[in-house]
């Protein structure tokens, strides 16, 4: 009898879920439009900014744009050299300073550490990577920049027209905050190194740091290639933390290369933003600039994404 | 060092060890390593209790400011939120030392949540009107005293608004990536439009906000395109960890459901997203967190001010500043005197908010995935 109960149950809701068969469209309907909406908003997001761009880069010309050094949108001057110098200029220095600690340290992490260590550390740079990118510029503003200020007198001369705003301080701030993000994608590359291959290191007679440099390290390259990349696209885009300790003059870096004012696409684009109406030459060519920062980074982040990709098969 | 090694490495312990350089090189290594840490660590407590003292000051403030709308309700949700945390920070203290006396019962755990629940209520009845002042006043250009009331409104509001967007179109995306994916083609540019999204600088969103809502549609700064802009900004992040969270979710379930004649919706709806829903989860509180941080795109869809009259209204469509976009504006075109106290006390909330954040984030993620003890539970 309960089976033949349990029949007429199971039958009635197979019923009852083929009756719903329009929720059932409706609801695969539904999924399918969130892949679509993704790519959708996407495409429109690419579309919107080529365009204003392109209008930008035709009033302003493509050689003027990436080669002209004088920034003055309000005397249609389009110079973006200086933006683009500073932009690079400064991400590179944060690489340099913070992603390649940032990689040993994980490494360090994963192939020295004891555990219970590892656990809080990684804790910390979460806390750390998710800090306001803004509480990091004011940090610097108030410590980092008068620091620099007092190094730059100090090498230059104390009547040197130097200051502590500038690259120096810029890499040094970005370095700060790209290296947990590094950092957490390293350690996440080295986790994916199979235990199996330490372990034959191990058998062959290799000491702990010839495992860690010759054997783990090696073969999580793409994946750390990956994280140093992804640093570099994000200190490239950062915007607010560096307008505050860059000086904001829209030149190149002119007494010295470290420490004096100078500025970044981004930057520059919040700067100028608020002064031009939308739809002058002076509002598109930011969105040029804008669009190179763009090419930039989507190429970067694109390509190791393949890289990283192609690690894993 | 030898603890975590495997039985061949301890064969080989002096080998292993390596010469006095290895040696040397790695304990430089692991001090370098550990700095690192210590100095970020050191930093966010330097962080909090630079600004503690702003925020411990606590003041008599007239009862409701006039003409701000629902400024009485604002201080009641800012009181709960601060007593609750302090209840629920001794609550964490005791619970910590009875467990280890072996005296933390199940009772004392349930009798312990009422606890802090009444704390939080009746410390909101009590003493909302001596919160401390930075947390429940208004900003001010130009005179010292500035709070900081509506930027902690707008920015929770923003997680609000943004994680409303984000929540059902996310989660359709990965479910749809992870369970529905028919054609190999689209599955490919759903990927690439995702990949792309997570490696675009965020004043590129921001850029992208303004173009649509401030210049098109004319709409002027309003909170609604900063939250839609955030939201976009934040589906990577959630469609990556919701759908690796629906991966992890057993096989065997899924055929179980099916076998037993659900509906492939009706599995999803009844079996995987509730398995899958912790990881879920802790994807929205991280992706919170990014709503906290971010500042340039905010800018750009939101506005730099706070108005008077509307500064704690529920109209998304008003424009409004948040927390980080504070703390910079009081920075770079700010006149107030005090600016530098303003700052740190901003800097301090917005770093309890993100710890906060973080930690209820990995809780939810323990929860989660095969490993988590829901699964554990269930396989028992």
């Amino acid at each position: 009898v309960a089976i033949a109960e349990v029949a007429k149950a199971n039958s009635a809701r197979f019923k009852a879920a083929s009756h719903s068969r329009l929720g059932e469209a409706a609801l695969r309907g539904y999924l399918v439009a969130c892949g679509g909406f993704v790519v959708a908003t996407t495409l429109a997001m690419l579309a919107y900014l080529a365009q204003t761009g392109l209008r930008g880069v035709l009033e302003a010309g493509i050689g003027q744009l990436v080669a002209g050094v004088v920034w003055k949108p309000e005397a249609s001057s389009f110079g973006g050299f200086p933006l683009i110098a500073g932009t690079f200029a400064s991400a590179t220095g944060a690489i340099v300073l913070g992603a390649i600690p940032a990689v040993l340290g994980a490494v360090w992490l994963t192939e020295f550490a004891p555990e219970p260590v590892r656990r809080v550390y990684r804790r910390v740079m979460e806390v750390a990577s998710a800090i306001p990118s803004v509480v990091y510029g004011w940090l610097a503003l108030i410590y980092l920049v008068p620091l620099m200020d007092t190094i730059a007198h100090s090498l230059k001369g104390e009547d040197a027209p130097v200051s502590g705003v500038g690259l120096g301080s810029a890499s040094v701030l970005l370095a700060i905050m790209v290296a947990p993000t590094v950092m957490l994608l390293s350690l996440d590359a080295l986790a994916r190194v199979p235990s199996a291959l330490r372990d034959a290191s191990a058998a062959l007679g290799a000491s702990s740091w010839q495992t860690a440099f010759r054997v783990s390290a090696p073969y999580a390259w793409r994946g750390l290639l990956v994280a140093v990349f992804f640093g570099f696209a994000r200190a490239a885009g950062e915007t607010m933390a560096v307008q505050m300790v860059i000086g904001g003059a829209r030149r190149l870096p002119k007494e010295s290369f470290l420490f004096s004012p100078t500025t970044t696409i981004s930057a520059q684009i919040v700067m100028d933003m608020q002064d031009a109406r939308p739809g002058t030459p002076q509002n598109n060519v930011l969105f040029s600039m804008a669009l190179i920062l763009l090419v930039v980074s989507v190429g970067v982040v694109l390509g190791t994404r393949a890289l990283g990709r192609q690690g894993l098969k | 060092v030898s603890t975590a090694e495997p039985a061949v490495g301890r064969l080989h312990r002096t080998k292993r060890r390596g010469g006095s350089l290895e040696a040397g090189l790695k304990a430089a290594l692991g001090v370098a390593a550990s700095s690192i840490a210590v100095g970020y660590a050191l930093t966010l407590l330097y962080l909090v209790a630079r600004g503690a003292g702003k925020l411990g000051a606590i003041a008599l403030y007239p009862v409701p400011v006039a003409g701000v709308d629902n400024e009485d309700a604002m201080r009641f949700l800012v009181a709960m939120c601060v007593f609750g945390i302090l209840a629920w920070t001794m609550m964490a203290i005791i619970r910590w030392a009875a467990t280890r006396a072996g005296r933390w019962t199940a009772e004392a755990n349930r009798g312990g949540h009422v606890a802090v629940v009444a704390a939080a209520i009746g410390g909101a009845l009590l003493a909302r009107d001596h919160l401390p002042r930075f947390l429940v006043s208004l900003p001010s250009e130009t005179t010292a005293g500035g709070g900081v009331g509506p930027e902690i409104f707008n920015t929770i509001y923003f997680a609000v608004l943004s994680t409303a967007i984000t929540l059902p179109i996310g989660v359709g995306a990965a479910v749809y990536l992870a369970r529905f994916a028919q054609s190999p083609r689209f599955v490919g540019v759903v990927r690439t439009a995702l990949d792309t999204l997570a490696s675009l600088p965020s004043i590129v969103y921001g850029l992208f906000g303004f173009l649509v809502f401030v210049v098109q549609m004319k709409a002027g700064y309003s909170l609604f395109a900063g939250a839609f802009v955030l939201a976009l900004l934040n589906l990577p992040l959630v469609v990556g960890i919701a759908e690796e969270s629906i991966h992890a979710v057993p096989q065997e379930l899924d055929d179980a459901s099916l076998a037993l004649g659900a509906t492939p919706i009706q599995t999803t709806l009844r079996i995987t997203l509730p398995y899958a829903w912790p990881g879920i989860l802790s994807a929205i509180v991280l992706s919170i967190g990014r709503v906290f941080a971010e500042s340039a795109p905010l800018i750009m869809t939101a506005g730099t001010t706070v108005s008077r009259a509307s500064a704690y209204s529920l109209n998304p469509f008003r424009g409004g500043e948040t927390l980080a976009v504070h703390l910079w504006y009081v920075n770079s075109a700010g006149l107030a005197p005090d600016r530098v106290e303003v700052s740190a006390g901003t800097a301090a909330v917005l770093v309890v908010l993100v710890v906060l954040t973080n930690m209820v984030a990995s809780r939810f993620a323990r929860y989660g995935g095969a490993l988590g003890s829901r699964a554990k539970k269930a396989t028992k």
